[in-house]
């Protein structure tokens, strides 16, 4: 009889209770790795699609403030810059509201120079060029429409008075960060619009700077190129600009994690009361085994064990469980759009760092669990349970 | 007869640390289940106004919500005019002609976020009828004046009667404070709609809300915009306009069902732990009931109002719990700040509702007979002879 | 009062089968005292249980009061020994989270008695005992001896025809032994109650009226003591 033999023993001794301990675990870590994608969808993006070397150009007053397409040319003057390209937020709806996704008027031939990072097939990038009315794709809104690259969408303008037909030609990964966008060229809606007044402006201005050192100069020159004139600019980080972006999210993120706190505090306690039932009922032979000379210390192992081993057992059942379940779903294209509110958060991406805290927590959670009933099982007065036997 | 309740709960008090553990499983699992439905809840409020009955929106055709829909100036003109609107005493329509738009604007706390800010006319306060002045005075036109709604002052540097707020390109005015009973508006600005196309360099509104005469045939007027082939544009009741808003918010309510539902069976399996325990420690006592002549239907009875007993008990603890969380978020942190896919952000006050507790209810309920039926079920069907000899 | 007609019993023991009672047949006139004497794995438990309608026989009829327990099922059972049987049992078997005069007040419950009557009842069988002054304790603030007395009158608090005990003195000492069977024999002479009692203990013989012996399921000799 070895001692891990005897952790099974006793886990195996009532195996409904066991089952419905490490099941309960199971579903409260599932949860728990859910709630976990929240904050690190969020990190994610600004890991990824954050570079350090792409600086964000908008108006000064706000994204809705509209930039002179003068601004542009004005920008790739300043050293250091190696790539300078536009950026428009159309906001047109493909088929019915709810499934809005980001879509942008840009300009085709600056995407290498400014996201060499994105990991865009070449192939893709000079259809893009060469087709008047081209679309790059991130890949999970391709794969939640069921899209394919040579076909046509069309998306209705909101605060464009037109709607534009466009041919998907490539598709943006999703390593990029930035999987749920759609680039088209500023040249087709320029032509749309001509008949309705024209439009020579550009939201916001991306950059990419050859070296990170170069950035905070390159912030100051741009702001300094057009402080004071009709369109002052707020130049910063692409990881500042995403972090303002999001910030409105981080408070809403904070209470689902007090949930997540609050389920994890619910399965401490389940996890404990098994513990202490088990211990309970066994105060007679841990009596019996102490008497016959086992000592305390190897005894609180074995009882700690049980409830780690549990636990444990659980967390990789449920944070296994939530990778294969959300992967499933995210590969159907189910997540994403599922919740319009959370945006690209909705995507609920069980990384494996995600899936690792979760089991990490289940452990905790079994040691935490167990440590009370074990030190009072261990520490037991063996004259005292002995009296209690007989 | 039955056997007496005092006996569960008696049998309940003498296991204490379980019935306390399985009581706070309980307890948390509502009480999470009740915070998000409260979340959701604060958002349900924000987003639906009922609108007024009487109120048209008119937005692009197409357009989901005012944030993000553009109508031009001579569309603006012609909806003003149109038969069936609504004249105020001085003769002027109730029309009021709106462009929104979402500036950076600086938090008291030192952060840079997006807010709306919505360019009327005058005649909004008459239009949007549910929307009152509880501050200063309404804003004169083509002055830099604005009103802010409740919700800003706490929030945004130089949200106050008096004082001077910056966003745009300018500085402006707040020359009063209005209050929308908790919907949206709440967290918007108002200002003159000519300064904020000057401000914003547009032409143009991005919406207008009629309000219509009271003998006014309502479809037909919807008909008339839509059918007008100038523009494309299209006109919906406020109260079905904000109903689809609302629609979002169901998507959340159903999400948040799903985890409620995860993590309630989480707890009923804690339950039913603890339940199947107390079966088998009362093997003795179940062989004496039923030989005293106690029926297994009344044992079943017994030990199910023993689980419901504990399960109802952590469901007022947990709904002490939500009532302290929600509490909390609101006073310390003033709501949860969101922003909904118009970029601009509100603040979402929790709100408790019947229909949370209601949930809590149903799940500590659901969570009290699957955690105690199987187990009573077994209770109630041991062999009574073994039983008594188990003792 | 008691007829046990060609009674057979068996159940199976893991892998075994064991034949607790093989074709015991055995009559008992109402009012008696008895004992079902016997070693261990005799069978006479499982005879107990079978004439306090517990237990259903494999062959063989068992006729209580003129009522044939075959004929019931097992809520009728139940509801029949609500009424007609007080059970009194080797370890008590008194429900630990109520007091002593909750506990005599238990079988009532099964009637359509009100409240202040049911505790008229209790109160009184508690006295019967002699152990009205503890009628609020718990069982675990009384001695063995006082627990079975409460058992007792718990068993008669309804007013049955028969009380059956299963090794009613088995846990206690001398002393308390001795008062139990007292307390049982005094029911059975004051109140014609008809007593049914299985033991080991040899004390017994003194007080019973007749002793019927088993052994290995078949029953060896009966008779007055």
């Amino acid at each position: 009889m070895t001692y891990p033999r005897l952790v099974l023993r006793n886990l195996l001794r009532h195996p409904l209770r066991t089952l419905f301990t490490t099941l309960s675990i199971a579903l409260s870590i599932f949860l728990v790795c859910a709630v976990l994608t929240l904050p690190a969808a969020l990190d994610a993006m600004f890991e990824r699609a954050a570079s350090n070397v792409r600086i964000s150009v908008h108006h000064k007053a706000g994204l809705t403030y509209w930039l002179p397409f003068s601004s542009v040319q004005k920008v790739r003057g300043i050293p250091g810059v190696a790539g300078v390209d536009h950026y428009s937020w159309f906001g047109g709806i493909y088929d019915e509201p709810k499934n809005l996704f980001p879509n942008f008027a840009m300009d085709p031939d600056d995407v290498e120079a400014v996201w060499p990072d994105y990991g865009i097939d070449p192939a893709a990038l000079a259809r893009f060029r060469k087709t008047r009315n081209g679309a790059l794709v991130g890949e999970q809104t391709m794969r939640k429409f069921g899209w394919r690259i040579g076909q046509e969408i069309t998306l209705r303008g909101t605060i464009f008075p037109v709607d534009l037909t466009l041919q998907l030609v490539g598709v943006i990964p999703a390593a990029s960060g930035n999987p749920l966008v759609l680039w088209f060229n500023r040249k087709y809606l320029d032509e749309a619009m001509e008949g309705r007044g024209g439009f020579p402006r550009v939201g916001m201005i991306w950059v990419r700077a050859e070296r990170p050192e170069d950035v905070p100069r390159i912030i100051h020159a741009v702001d300094d190129l057009f402080r004071n004139s009709e369109a002052e600019t707020a130049a910063e980080s692409e990881k500042s600009f995403y972090t303002s972006f999001f910030s409105s999210f981080r408070g809403f993120i904070r209470v689902i994690l007090a949930v997540g706190v609050l389920v994890v505090g619910a399965v401490v306690l389940i996890a404990a009361n098994t513990s202490a039932m088990g211990v309970r009922e066994r105060i007679p032979e841990l009596a019996i085994l102490k008497s016959l000379g086992f000592r305390r210390r190897p005894l609180l192992a074995v009882l700690m064990a049980e409830s780690a081993l549990v636990a444990l057992l659980g967390g990789l059942l449920g944070a296994g469980g939530a990778y294969g379940i959300f992967r499933a779903l995210g590969a159907a294209g189910k997540t994403g759009g599922a919740v319009p509110f959370l945006g690209p958060l909705g995507a609920f991406r069980v990384s494996a760092t995600v899936g690792m805290e979760g089991v990490a927590i289940a452990l905790l959670v079994g040691l935490v669990a167990g440590m009370v009933p074990a030190w009072n099982g261990a520490r037991l007065n063996v004259v005292e349970a002995l009296r209690r036997l007989f | 007869m039955a056997i007496p309740l005092a006996y569960n709960v008696r049998s309940l008090l003498v296991r204490r640390w379980t019935s306390l553990f399985t009581l706070g499983g309980i307890a948390l699992v509502v009480a999470a289940t009740m915070l998000l439905a409260a979340l959701v809840g604060g958002l349900q409020q924000m987003l639906v106004s009922t609108g007024e009955p009487d109120n048209l929106i008119v937005l692009r055709k197409g357009a989901t919500s005012d944030g993000s829909s553009q109508l031009s100036r001579e569309a603006g003109q012609v909806l003003r005019t149109l038969a069936g609107v609504a004249r105020g005493p001085d003769g002027t329509p109730l029309a009021s002609r709106e462009l929104v738009n979402q500036p950076f604007i600086r938090t008291r706390a030192g952060g840079r976020e997006n807010v709306l800010v919505r360019g009327v006319e005058p005649t909004a306060l008459a239009v949007h009828r549910a929307v009152r002045l509880v501050e200063g005075r309404m804003f004169r036109p083509n002055l830099g004046e604005v009103v802010v709604g409740r919700g800003t002052l706490a929030r945004y540097r130089g949200a106050g009667v008096g004082s001077q707020i910056e966003f745009g390109r300018r500085r402006w005015t707040v020359v009063g404070v209005f209050d929308s009973g908790g919907t949206a508006f709440d967290s918007e600005i108002w200002a003159d709609v000519n300064d904020v196309q000057n401000d914003t360099r547009r032409d143009g509104y991005s919406g207008v809300r009629l309000q219509l005469d009271s003998g006014a045939d309502r479809y037909a007027v919807v008909q008339r915009i839509a059918s007008d082939g100038r523009f494309t544009l299209e006109a919906k009741p406020e109260a079905a306009y904000y109903r689809e808003q609302a629609d979002n918010a169901n998507a959340l309510y159903l999400l948040v069902l799903t985890l409620a539902v995860v993590m309630a069976t989480g707890a009923v399996f804690g339950a039913l732990n603890t339940m199947y325990a107390a079966v088998a420690s009362r093997t003795a006592e179940i062989g004496t009931l039923r030989a005293l002549g106690f029926g297994r239907g009344a044992i079943l009875v017994s030990f199910l109002s023993e689980s419901l007993l504990l399960a109802g008990a952590g469901l007022i603890v947990g709904m002490g719990l939500a009532a302290i969380a929600v509490l909390a978020i609101n006073t310390l942190l003033s709501g949860v700040q969101f922003s909904m896919m118009t970029f601009s952000v509100a603040t979402v006050l929790l709100r408790l509702s019947p229909g949370g507790a209601l949930l809590g209810g149903l799940f500590a309920g659901a969570i009290g007979v699957l955690g105690g039926l199987a187990p009573a079920w077994r209770a109630a069907h041991l062999r009574v002879v073994d039983a008594l000899h188990r003792a | 009062m008691i007829d046990i007609r060609n009674v057979s019993r068996t159940y199976a023991r893991g892998a075994d089968l064991v034949h607790a009672l093989e074709r015991v047949s055995l009559r008992i006139p109402a009012g008696r005292f008895v004992a079902l004497m016997g070693p261990s794995g005799s069978g006479k438990s499982t005879l107990l249980n079978l004439l306090a309608g517990l237990d259903r026989p494999d062959a063989g009829e068992v006729v209580v009061a003129g009522q044939a327990l075959s004929q019931l099922d097992e809520d009728g059972l139940a509801a029949w020994r609500a009424r007609h049987v007080g059970l009194v049992f080797q370890f008590y078997n008194l429900l630990p989270v109520l007091t002593a005069i909750e506990n005599v007040e238990l079988p009532l419950l099964l009637t359509s008695l009100p409240r202040a009557e049911r505790r008229r009842r209790a109160a009184t069988a508690l006295d019967a005992v002699g152990l009205a002054p503890r009628a609020a304790h718990r069982p675990r603030q009384l001695s063995g001896g006082e627990q079975q007395r409460v058992a007792i009158a718990r068993a008669i608090v309804t007013d049955p025809d028969l009380i059956v005990a299963d090794e009613p003195t088995g846990d206690l000492d001398a002393k308390s032994a001795v008062e139990i069977l007292t307390l049982l024999s005094e029911l059975n002479r004051a109140f014609e109650k008809t007593v049914v009692m299985v033991t080991h203990d040899p004390r017994a013989e003194r007080f019973v009226d007749a002793v019927f012996h088993l052994d290995k399921g078949v029953l060896v000799n009966g008779g007055p003591p």
